[in-house]
C-alpha cells in the first residue's frame, strides 16, 4: 500500500448524512428486541385500548343499568311503602351495616340510603320527610347507581305529592309552573367515546413524539458512552451532517412506528363496536393525521437530540423520558379543566395544536388552508430551531470527550 | 508532516483550571516514527487531540502537510488517520462494516473501500475476523479493527494514541511490525506511549512530555547526549525528573 496514492474528494453534506443515517438504521436493526419494542408497542397498544376500553365501558353501563341494585338502607322499617316502591324500580333495599358512611368509604357499596328517624312523623303530618342518599361522587362507579336511586326517589316523591294534591281537590299540574324536559343530542356511543376521544390524540402525539427516542438516544448519548464518537469526529465528516444523519435515522424510525400505529388504529376502529365505528378512519383522514403528526416526529427527535447531546450518559438521557412523556398530556388536561373555543393561536402551540388538529380530523370536521398553513409553518419552524440547537451542541468541544 | 507549534490547552473544572498542555512543540517528519513519551497525565492525549482537531488549542498552531488545523480542520482530518485513546468500534456492526462506514465518511467509493479493506486485512492479519460482529472481540481484535478503520482512506499522516495498550506480547510484536511498515511507506507516524522500552525500540525521534511541556526531544543518541546519560532509560528518568512510567 502506498501512502496517499488515493486522493478522494471530500464527501458532500448529503452524502455524509445518508451514510450516517444508513449506518444508524443498520445498527438498530441488529438489535432485534429493541427494534420490535420500538416499532410494535404503538400498533399493539391501540387495538387493545380501542376494543378493550370500548367493550369495558359498554358492559359496565349495561350491567349497572339493568341489574337489580341492592342498596343498604338505614331505617328500612320506617318506610315500608317507599321500600316497596323502590322494589318496583329494580332497587332492592337491604339491611344496612352499623356504620354506613365507613362502608361507603371502604367501597363496600356504591350507594346507600338513610331514612331519618322522624320520617314516619313528618310523613303523617304532611311535611317533607328526609331521605338521604349516601355516596362518594368522586368515584365513577357510584355515578349510575346514585342517579338511579335519585330518579326513583324523585318519582316516588312526585307521585305521592300528586296524590296528596288530588286528595285536597287540586290539580297537581298547578304546582308545575315550568315543565322541564331535556333532549340530549349526544348518542350513547358518543358519550362513551368521550373518554376515548380524550385519550387518543394524546397517545398518537406521544407515539410520534418519542417514536425515534431509543434510536436517537443510543446514537448520541449512547455513542458517547461507548466512546465511538471521538473516532467519528476525527473523520472529515462535518458535525452538522453527522447529527443531521442521526436525526434523519430517528425520524425514519419514528415515522415507520407512527405509520404502523395509524394502520392499527384504522383496523381496530373498523373492528371495534360502537365508539370505534363513529371515528373517521378513511384513508384520507389517516393521511391527514400523518401530516399532522409529521412535525411532532421532528420536534420530538430534535428535542431529544438536544437533551441527549447534553447528557453525560445514556442513563441521564433516559431520565428525561419521564417528563417528556407527560408533556403531550398537558394540553389534554388543560382542555378538560378549562375548555376553550378554537382560536388561531392554538394551532401554533406544540402539543395543543396537534391535539386540536387531531380532534378535528377524528370528528370529521374540515380544516381550512389557513389553519393548515399556520399549523405546519409553526410546527416545522419549532423543529428547525431545535435542529439548529442540536447542531450547535455537536460543535461543542467537550461533547466528544467521553468519560 | 505534522508540526506542533507552542501548543497550549487548559480546562475548567469545578475545582479550578487545569493546565493540561503548556507549550508543546515538535515536528514529525514523513518516513519517520515520532514517539510521544511521558508518564500518565503528562498531556499526551490532549496534545494528540489538538493535532487531530478534536480540540482547539488556546494558543499555538498545528500544521498538517502545511495546512493550518484551525483554519481548515476538515482537510486536516482528511489527511490524518487517527486511532484515539477511545477505540469505540460499533459492536453491532462487523469489522468490515466498521471500516466501510469510515471509508464512506471519507468520501471513498465502494470499490476503493473494498480494495483498501483487503490490503489492511493483509497487513493486520485480520481476515478471519472481518465478517464477525465486533461484540465479543478481544482487545487486540478491537484495536486492529479500529486501526484498519482509521487508515481506510490511506492517509499520509497517522496518529496512534497508545496503540499497544492492553495487547498481549504477540499482538504487540505484530503491531510494531505494522508501524514499521507504515514508516517504510513514507508516512508520518506519531504514536504516544508511556512505556519507555517500546518507544526506544520503534521511534526515530522521541519527544518526552512531562507536566504539559516538552522536556527533551531528539533521536535516542541526541537524548543520551542532552542528558549526559549513557543509558536511554536513565536519560528518560533525568528528563522527566522521576521514575514514573518506566515499568508500566
Amino acid at each position: 500500500m502506498s501512502a496517499g496514492s488515493m486522493k478522494q474528494s471530500r464527501p458532500g453534506m448529503f452524502a455524509t448524512m445518508w451514510s450516517v443515517m444508513r449506518k444508524e438504521l443498520l445498527d438498530i436493526s441488529r438489535d432485534r428486541r429493541t427494534l420490535a419494542l420500538a416499532l410494535l408497542l404503538g400498533p399493539l397498544l391501540y387495538p387493545v385500548l380501542m376494543i378493550g376500553m370500548g367493550s369495558l365501558a359498554e358492559s359496565r353501563a349495561r350491567t349497572q343499568l339493568d341489574r337489580t341494585l341492592e342498596v343498604p338502607t338505614v331505617g328500612m322499617e320506617r318506610a315500608p311503602n317507599l321500600v316497596a316502591f323502590l322494589a318496583t324500580q329494580g332497587i332492592r333495599a337491604v339491611k344496612a351495616p352499623d356504620d354506613v358512611d365507613a362502608a361507603i368509604v371502604r367501597q363496600e357499596f356504591d350507594v346507600a340510603l338513610r331514612i331519618s328517624p322522624g320520617y314516619a312523623n313528618d310523613w303523617r303530618n304532611g311535611k317533607p320527610a328526609l331521605v338521604e342518599i349516601v355516596a362518594d361522587t368522586t368515584r365513577r362507579d357510584s355515578e349510575i347507581p346514585s342517579a338511579r336511586v335519585r330518579a326513583a326517589l324523585e318519582g316516588y316523591g312526585g307521585q305521592v305529592g300528586a296524590l296528596r294534591l288530588l286528595a285536597r281537590g287540586i290539580d297537581p299540574s298547578v304546582v308545575r309552573a315550568v315543565s322541564v324536559g331535556s333532549r340530549d343530542l349526544a348518542t350513547e356511543e358518543a358519550k362513551r367515546g368521550l373518554m376515548l376521544a380524550a385519550i387518543m390524540p394524546y397517545l398518537l402525539i406521544l407515539m410520534s413524539f418519542i417514536g425515534g427516542a431509543y434510536l436517537i438516544m443510543d446514537a448520541t448519548a449512547g455513542e458517547r458512552e461507548r466512546q465511538s464518537l471521538e473516532p467519528l469526529l476525527a473523520t472529515p465528516a462535518s458535525r452538522g451532517a453527522i447529527v443531521s444523519g442521526k436525526i434523519a435515522a430517528a425520524c425514519a424510525m419514528g415515522l415507520l412506528s407512527l405509520l404502523l400505529t395509524l394502520v392499527a388504529f384504522k383496523l381496530s376502529a373498523q373492528m371495534s363496536t360502537g365508539v370505534g365505528r363513529m371515528l373517521d378512519v378513511s384513508f384520507a383522514s389517516i393521511g391527514r393525521m400523518l401530516l399532522i403528526l409529521l412535525p411532532m416526529v421532528f420536534i420530538g427527535t430534535t428535542l431529544l437530540t438536544c437533551l441527549a447531546a447534553a447528557s453525560k450518559s445514556l442513563k441521564e438521557a433516559q431520565s428525561h423520558m419521564t417528563w417528556l412523556m407527560l408533556l403531550p398530556m398537558i394540553p389534554t388536561i388543560a382542555l378538560i379543566v378549562n375548555p376553550v373555543k378554537t382560536q388561531a393561536w392554538q394551532f401554533m402551540v406544540p402539543f395543543l395544536a396537534q391535539n386540536q388538529m387531531l380532534l378535528k380530523v377524528i370528528r370529521g370536521e374540515g380544516i381550512d388552508m389557513q389553519t393548515w398553513g399556520i399549523y405546519l409553518g409553526t410546527g416545522f419552524a419549532v423543529a428547525a430551531l431545535l435542529w439548529f440547537v442540536a447542531v450547535r451542541r455537536y460543535h461543542q468541544e467537550r461533547l466528544a470527550i467521553s468519560g | 508532516m505534522i508540526v506542533a507549534q507552542d501548543l497550549h490547552k487548559s480546562f475548567k473544572t469545578p475545582t479550578g483550571t487545569v493546565r493540561a498542555v503548556e507549550g508543546v512543540r515538535f515536528t514529525a517528519r514523513d518516513g519517520e516514527i515520532t514517539g510521544l513519551l511521558g508518564p500518565n497525565g503528562a498531556g499526551k492525549t490532549t496534545t494528540l487531540r489538538m493535532l487531530y482537531t478534536l480540540m482547539k488549542p488556546d494558543a499555538g498552531q498545528v500544521l498538517v502537510d502545511g495546512v493550518d488545523a484551525t483554519r481548515d480542520p476538515a482537510s486536516v482530518r482528511g489527511a490524518l488517520g487517527v486511532l484515539p485513546d477511545a477505540r469505540g468500534v460499533y459492536k453491532r456492526l462487523t469489522a468490515r462494516e466498521n471500516i466501510a462506514y469510515f471509508g464512506e465518511l471519507h468520501g471513498m467509493s465502494k470499490q476503493a473501500i473494498e480494495a483498501r479493506t483487503r490490503v489492511l486485512a493483509d497487513a493486520l492479519q485480520m481476515h478471519d475476523i472481518l465478517d464477525r460482529r465486533t461484540e465479543g472481540f478481544s482487545q487486540g481484535q478491537r484495536t486492529k479493527t479500529a486501526i484498519a478503520r482509521a487508515l481506510v482512506h490511506d492517509p499520509r499522516n497517522v496518529i496512534l494514541d497508545e496503540p499497544t495498550n492492553g495487547l498481549d506480547v504477540m499482538t504487540t510484536r505484530a503491531m510494531r511490525g505494522f508501524l514499521q511498515q507504515l514508516r517504510a511507506e513514507g508516512r508520518c507516524v506519531i504514536f504516544s506511549s508511556h512505556i519507555m522500552q517500546e518507544v526506544a525500540a520503534l521511534c526515530d525521534r522521541i519527544v518526552i512530555i512531562a507536566k504539559g511541556q516538552v522536556v527533551a526531544a531528539g533521536t535516542a543518541d541526541e537524548l543520551r547526549e542532552q542528558t549526559g546519560e549513557a543509558n536511554l532509560e536513565d536519560a528518560f528518568v533525568k528528563a522527566i525528573g522521576s521514575e514514573e512510567g518506566l515499568h508500566a
